[in-house]
């Protein structure tokens, strides 16, 4: 024994205690023949004290018998192992308290003996920090919940008196319960423009804070987008035509394959083309399809051209700004909710593609939706 | 005879305008107010048809359904849900719980007669009134 911890001493003194890690070394018996002063201060033992110990002496006693076997079947068939072996280990201090621990195995010849070399680290701190991250991520999850069920019931309690405002003035406006003069016909009908807003507001809104929330189901699918545009502009064309305008789809390459969310790329079309309508007084809207090289890829972009008002420079970086409507001065400005080309912006980046405009005041503006082709 | 309807709506002015736009298109109706009501009306008058808030105090809409499916005798009554749970997602929760139909609030009261009579068998159909809307 006595030799042992000497020969440990005289080789390997200077080279074990430069380590970071506690390193504990024990004969074939079990029993330490080496502590350098990092396991020592781990233990909270001084190394000397150690020195002919049963190794058991630094596990906790629940471990101890069970330890003895492992130890001589390792002594039998010893290999090395990693720190990070996936076992629950733990380790005892002088004053009884336990320590969760990680420890390395590696036998070492020395002359005729084998020693155990263990680097043993104190894994305390990362159990902590590890118990934390975890409660820190339950947390998350119970606040993103709480987050869902709010606009939940945000939603279900903004319909709901809407519900019998945009009824019952319905109803009135049916004649349903008597005649109406002329006037009554004409602020019934402000009262149901400003409840259809207000709803509209709402769905938008709820609409931003899913998208916000990262809360929209995509489900990316390849199709044509050409036949998805013309399926929109014929949804749209009543409308155009109703003051007037031609709404005219052109896709000079004809199908366009896109790999995309059917629902969200209409969603951001029939805003877009709604908004060109709404804004073009004389001439026409045109959708534009189109497929171009760019950086080594293909995009594909959809235009929407309009005639219409057009926006100033100064208006047009604050366009896709939640609330923004530029022409709020005009008394006679269309109505909206100035939220749908944020909203369109929000899921033309879901869709991993932009929004971007061109613009003369006076004489029209053009959308450009740009989507990755795959 | 046209179809006698059970309306479940814990608010009051929304049960009233389902009550009055089926009332003016010619049905009769029964109203309550919770669903333990609810239940009690579907149980001892037999309405052919129901329509049915989904979030009632004590017994939700959902719970009300089931009550009804478990009736031996009427258990395949057409049960509507008239919901302000309009979220992506929630008409097909409610088909998918055994709703057979589901009308989003605000209901348009333009089409919403319409939208119920579609579940009304054709020899049960009231005539429609005079309207110029």
């Amino acid at each position: 024994m006595q030799n042992d911890n000497e020969l440990i001493e005289s080789r390997f003194r200077e080279v074990l205690e430069s380590m970071p890690d506690g390193i504990v070394m024990v004969n074939q018996i079990g029993h330490i023949v080496f502590v350098n002063a990092q396991a020592g201060k781990l233990f909270g033992y001084d190394p000397k004290e150690l020195c002919g110990k049963p190794v058991e002496l630094l596990l906790p006693a629940k471990f101890r018998g069970a330890h003895i076997g492992q130890r001589s079947r390792y002594h039998g068939q010893p290999r090395p192992r990693a720190l990070d072996s996936g076992l629950d280990l733990f380790g005892q201090r002088k004053d009884g308290s336990e320590f969760p621990v990680e420890i390395a195995l590696s036998p070492l010849q020395v002359e005729d003996a084998v020693f155990v070399i263990s680097v043993i680290r104190d894994i305390g701190e990362r159990k902590r920090f590890e118990k934390e991250l975890q409660e820190k991520n339950t947390e998350l999850a119970n606040l993103n919940q709480a987050k869902d069920r709010f606009l939940a019931s945000m939603s279900h309690e903004l319909r709901t008196p809407l519900n019998a405002i945009i009824g019952f003035t319905g109803i009135l406006l049916m004649k349903l319960p008597g005649p109406l003069t002329p006037d009554q016909d004409k602020q019934l009908r402000t009262v149901q423009a400003s409840g259809k807003h207000l709803l509209a507001l709402i769905d938008d809104l709820l609409d931003v804070a899913r998208v916000g929330a990262g809360k929209v189901d995509l489900h990316f699918e390849s199709f044509d987008c050409k036949a998805l545009i013309d399926d929109v502009a014929a949804s749209l064309r009543p409308q155009a035509e109703s003051k007037g305008l031609e709404l005219s789809v052109d896709a000079p390459g004809g199908e366009i394959t896109v790999r995309s969310d059917r629902r969200a790329l209409s969603q951001i079309v029939i805003n877009l083309a709604n908004n060109a309508i709404k804004f073009t007084e004389r001439g026409r809207v045109r959708i534009t399809v189109d497929k171009r090289p760019a950086e080594g890829k293909h995009v594909v972009e959809v235009g929407v051209h309009d005639t219409g008002v057009g926006i100033k420079p100064a208006d047009q970086a604050k366009l896709f700004k939640a609330f923004t409507r530029v022409n709020m001065t005009n008394p006679k400005a269309p109505e909206g909710t100035g939220l749908g080309l944020h909203l369109s912006q929000k899921l033309a980046e879901l869709l991993g593609g932009a929004i971007t405009l061109k613009s003369e005041y006076g004489r029209g503006s053009t959308f450009t939706l740009i989507l990755p082709e795959r | 005879m046209p179809a006698r309807i059970l309306v479940i709506e814990d608010n009051p002015s929304n049960l009233e305008l389902v009550r009055y736009l089926l009332d003016v298109h010619g049905y009769p109706t029964l109203t309550a107010t919770s669903g333990e009501e609810g239940l009690h009306q579907f149980h001892s008058a037999h309405p052919d048809l129901v329509l049915c808030d989904l979030r009632l105090p004590i017994r939700d809409g959902y719970e009300v359904l089931s009550e009804i499916r478990k009736d031996p005798a009427r258990g395949n009554t057409i049960v509507i849900a008239v919901t302000a749970f309009s979220m992506p997602g929630d008409r097909a929760k409610a088909t998918a719980a055994g709703f057979d139909g589901y009308v989003p609030k605000p209901i348009d009261p333009t089409s919403f007669v319409q939208q119920i009579e579609a579940f009304v068998r054709p020899d049960m159909r009231a005539s429609r009134p005079d309207s110029d809307s």
